[in-house]
């Protein structure tokens, strides 16, 4: 098995990026920084599995891309959350509620 | 500043993104990397520092692939790498599997290792077995179209019971050669013969067939040196003296040397040129012994003028085989037909020699093997019983494995129900684990092969080594076939507990402990039938074994009607020395008188016969006795003795007198025959002074003396006629030398030999042996069959006992809080002891009764190759149910013992 902290990071990527849009559209940069600094820098996404995963919501229709020209700054490309992307966002946040219990009991009764 | 865009258009090349997506992507990663960058330089790095964190970014590029190469939408990010199979990424997730599987096997090597072990026994018998097989069976003959060679012999066309084929005489064999229109090419060889090559040092045994000039071409083979013989080598009797070698003789006599075609080799007196060496592998139309020599059959009287006398031309002389290849389109039925009308005309013409007898067109198979009268043929029986065996062993292996996989299920549950959390599929699952035990199995039968191999070389240095037999080898066939058993125990042994596995729910896996829930259970009783299978199969093969073993035990307590304890023989071959008649008998008084004066010689003789090897031969006349027609010829063995024979050989005169000095060249024609003979015909005891004519011979003899019946051709034999008739009135050129000792005769085997050298230092003397030497060797079949399945049933006792140990261990370990909670609530360790026993055992004694009632099913199939005991013998059923019971009970005890140990209040805190 891969050291289980990888294992963690993947299944909840989604929820983790989904999250991260709900109060405003953000671009991918800041995404990564956001998700760095808030973990105090346990979790790291390369950009070589960020934005396939940005993509990939997209696809889902959980998100929305959307290229941005302002002045003075540089095109780039910002994301945000769309109504499905929402009601997925919830399911998510449920059924990870729901496992966390699960693996505390597991690990629970364990070590009781 | 770099250029970002470049350097990851670069990078993104090979994954041929549709050009418009490619472009965006490397916009935005670029925008990315320039941030990355950046925030680095104010960060303090320098440039460089910079760039390598930043291009870091870009090493791992597999997610990108996975997810817009194919631009399929996924669903669910999988916790285990890779996707539902899609074949262009087959390999890369194949290639993962693997990789994931080492590093789970890394993870428990003393599973991996006893999983390896065992399955790599199992694979290894097999593949020993299958090697014997492959050679022997298989792909006996090194021969191109086997399909259309048949064999041709004689049998009796009248007799209802089924006589044993005959060989041809050469001239019925010219005939059907000429006459035939079935055969492309029909040909002709003899059993492989004993002949004396004298080269410049002591003179060597070789063995040489008789073949027709045509014998090579009608098998397609083609030389590897040389040439093979020419028609004009063939057509004169005593035509020119040429001979093709054998490949491994060529090798083991003459180290390969390329000069060996044209050297001339003396043989029985006659100097013969070799033209040839024959293919590697190519021992004959045998199976498993071939000849050093294959000699033209018109040589045949002048190599061996005794044995072959009037072999060319006399009709009732049959010691020829034919092999022949079918004309194209012809099939075997239409051949017999063909060769059944030119019997006919055969039997007209020469009613003498072949009134009652018609040709015989078989397969292939019934040469290379030989069978016995009833048709059962030995060396197949042997071979499918014993592959029969090593299945089981593999079996037993199989379901040991898998019932380890199972215990191990409770452990790795919780992995799996974390994985189906995490979104991997079942499917993902269940390939993986497959991946898991195919990786085990194809590793097993690595391990599997280096075993088969030398268990190979173990076996052929236990036979008697020489260039003469077949030799096993691996080939490509070998390895396919262990490479096939490997993936089949992988997925055998993988697939029910990797179903069992990925059926698991999550939360029922995440919340349950394995050993409280249902499915546990029908998880134990799945073990517990493997387990019962497996102490039902290890029982059949000890009670096979056991069988055997008595089996042997009687053999050797069999009287063969002859004294073995204190008895040496020596043959020894004067006439191919080159000694003429005089100087050969002078040779025998010589040898007789010297060995006499030896001290701790009884008494010496000599007969034609070595035991256990004698020469039957058919068309004994019995005087007053009218045959029922040409075809009802007796047969019996004929032994010319010396003087003393009877006393030396051990072999009881019951009425009448021995052989007399009296008995001369020129006195009355005398014989002894022995009690089965008289018996049979004189019922009512008076056969003494009655006359009987041996076939080949003028004068009628008369019956002087009766002896016991003793065994002549083979260990434990039924009864059959023999003949001993006076060696001054029966001259052989070739006799072996009887010698009882007072004591053991091992000591004499040196002086003795020396004393036959000084009488004649040209003669070959083969075969010395002692008499428990000739039981030994007479039992050599048996012996091999009883080792082997010896080792392969203690294989599978061990193997069912380790599985019962497992299992047993494994559920005390699973059942401590129920035995801590019996403890605290009063049981004692004996009793808790008592449980663990009691249920193991309960699975021996189902077990053992399963095996016994598969036992006594075999042992009708058993009971013609035992000697003595029936296949139901008490003694050996209880012998192996003691065995087996023994090892049960230890394997039991451990984890019982262990049971009784269990601390109460650790057991219970536990929960």
């Amino acid at each position: 098995m891969p050291p289980p902290d990888s294992e963690w990071k993947k299944g909840s990527a989604e929820l983790l990026v989904l999250s991260l849009l709900e109060d405003q559209p953000r671009h991918g940069y800041d995404i990564s920084k956001l998700i760095q600094i808030r973990s105090g820098g346990a979790l790291r996404f390369h950009v070589t599995s960020l934005y396939p995963l940005l993509h990939r919501l997209e696809k889902e229709g959980w998100v929305e891309g959307l290229w941005v020209e302002k002045a003075e700054l540089r095109r780039r490309r910002y994301y945000k959350l769309t109504p499905r992307g929402r009601q997925a966002l919830r399911a998510k946040q449920e059924s990870w509620k729901d496992f966390v219990a699960l693996v505390s009991q597991v690990t629970g009764i364990e070590h009781a | 500043m770099p250029d970002w865009k470049r350097l990851i258009l670069e990078r993104i090349a090979p994954l041929h993104l549709e050009p418009t997506g490619e472009a965006h992507l490397a916009e935005e990663l670029a925008q990315h990397l320039e941030d990355c960058y950046r925030e680095a330089r104010s960060a303090g790095a320098n440039d460089e520092e910079a760039y390598a964190n930043v291009v870091a970014e870009l090493d791992d590029l597999y997610p990108l692939r996975e997810e817009i190469k194919l631009q399929g939408p996924a669903t669910r990010y999988q916790a285990i790498p890779g996707r539902e199979t899609r074949p262009a990424h087959f390999l890369d997730d194949l290639w993962q599997d693997v990789r994931y599987a080492l590093r789970a096997l890394r993870k428990s090597p003393a599973f991996a290792l006893f999983v390896i072990l065992t399955l790599g026994l199992g694979i290894g018998a097999n593949t020993t077995v299958f090697t014997l097989i492959n050679s022997l069976i298989l792909n006996p003959l090194p021969v191109a179209d086997t399909a259309r060679l048949a064999s041709l012999q004689t049998v009796g066309s009248h007799t209802t019971a089924k006589n044993a084929p005959l060989p041809l005489s050469y001239a019925n064999l010219r005939d059907y050669q000429s006459r035939n229109a079935a055969f492309a090419s029909l040909a002709g060889y003899t059993a492989p013969r004993i002949v004396t090559w004298q080269p410049a040092g002591p003179a060597q045994r070789m063995f040489a067939e008789l073949v027709t000039g045509n014998y090579f071409a009608t098998l397609g083979l083609k030389p590897f040196r040389g040439r093979f013989f020419l028609p004009e080598e063939d057509r004169v009797p005593g035509g020119p003296a040429v001979a093709v070698m054998n490949y491994a003789s060529w090798q083991t006599l003459f180290g390969g040397s390329p000069d060996i075609i044209g050297k001339t080799l003396r043989i029985n007196q006659i100097d013969f040129t070799v033209v040839g060496i024959a293919p590697p592998k190519f021992i004959g139309v045998n199976a498993v012994f071939g000849p050093d020599l294959w000699i033209p059959a018109t040589m045949a009287e002048r190599l061996l003028p005794n044995e072959m006398q009037n072999a060319l031309s006399d009709r009732s002389k049959a010691v020829f085989t034919g092999v022949g290849r079918l004309k194209r389109g012809v099939s075997r039925a239409q051949a017999q037909a063909d060769l059944t009308i030119i019997a006919a005309s055969l039997a007209r013409t020469d009613p003498s020699a072949n009134e009652g007898h018609t040709a015989l067109v078989g397969s292939l198979r019934d040469i290379l093997f030989g069978s016995s009268e009833s048709g059962f043929q030995p060396i197949l029986f042997g071979s499918l019983a014993l592959s029969m065996v090593v299945a089981i062993v593999l079996l037993i292996a199989c379901s040991n494995v898998a019932n380890l996989l199972l215990a191990r299920s409770a452990i790795r549950r919780q992995e799996m129900g974390v994985r189906l959390a995490m979104g991997a599929s079942r499917s993902r699952l269940l390939r993986q684990l497959l991946t898991e035990s195919t990786l085990l199995g194809l590793l097993s039968g690595v391990a599997g092969l280096v075993i088969g191999y030398a268990a190979l070389h173990l076996l052929l240095s236990a036979l008697p080594g020489s260039a003469n037999f077949f030799t096993p080898s691996l080939d490509t066939r070998v390895l396919g076939s262990a490479l096939a058993v490997s993936l089949a125990t992988g997925v055998l042994f993988g697939i029910v507990p990797a179903l069992r596995y990925s059926r698991t729910g999550v939360a029922e896996a995440l919340k349950a402990e394995a050993h409280t829930t249902g499915s546990s259970h029908s998880r134990a009783a799945l073990g517990r039938i493997l387990l019962t299978g497996q102490v039902a199969f290890s029982f059949l093969l000890l009670v096979t074994a056991t069988l055997f073993l008595r089996s042997i035990g009687r053999a050797y307590e069999i009287d063969p009607g002859f004294q073995t304890k204190h008895l040496a023989v020596f043959s020894c071959n004067p006439g191919e020395a080159g000694y003429q008649r005089a100087r050969t008998k002078s040779f025998y008084r010589d040898v007789r008188a010297r060995v006499a004066q030896l001290p701790g010689v009884q008494s010496v003789s000599w007969s034609s016969n070595l035991p256990l090897w004698s020469r039957v031969v058919s068309g004994l006349e019995v005087e007053g006795r009218a045959a029922r027609s040409r075809a009802d010829k007796i047969t019996t063995v004929v032994a010319t003795v010396d003087l003393n024979y009877f006393e030396t050989a051990g072999v009881k005169i019951e009425s009448g007198r021995d052989f007399a000095d009296s008995d001369r060249e020129d006195s009355a024609p005398v014989a002894i025959v022995n009690q089965k003979l008289a018996r049979d015909f004189w019922p009512g005891g008076n056969a003494l002074g009655k006359r009987i004519r041996l076939p080949g011979q003028q004068q009628m003899r008369e019956i002087v003396g009766i002896a016991r019946t003793a065994n002549y051709t083979s260990w434990g034999e039924p009864p059959q006629f023999c003949v001993y008739v006076p060696m001054e009135q029966n001259y052989a050129d070739s006799m072996t030398l009887y010698i009882r000792s007072k004591g053991a005769p091992d000591s004499l085997m040196q002086p003795i030999e020396s004393e036959i050298r000084t009488a004649g230092p040209e003669v070959l003397i083969s075969s010395p042996r002692t008499g428990h030497e000739i039981v030994d060797n007479g039992l050599f079949q048996e012996k091999m069959g009883v080792t082997l399945l010896t080792v392969f049933g203690l294989l599978a006792l061990g193997l069912a006992s380790i599985g019962l140990y497992g299992i047993l261990a494994y559920g005390v370990n699973q059942r401590k809080r129920e035995i801590g909670l019996r403890m605290a609530l009063g049981a004692s360790q004996w009793k808790v002891a008592g449980l663990i026993l009691k249920q193991g055992m309960s699975l021996v004694g189902i077990g053992a009764l399963i095996g016994f009632a598969a036992a006594l099913a075999c042992g009708r199939l058993l009971s013609r190759a035992l000697y003595g005991i029936g296949a139901a013998d008490p003694v050996s059923l209880v012998a192996a149910a003691l065995v087996l019971a023994v090892v049960a009970l230890v394997a039991c005890y451990l984890p019982a013992r262990s049971a009784s140990h269990i601390d109460p209040l650790s057991a219970l805190r536990e929960e």
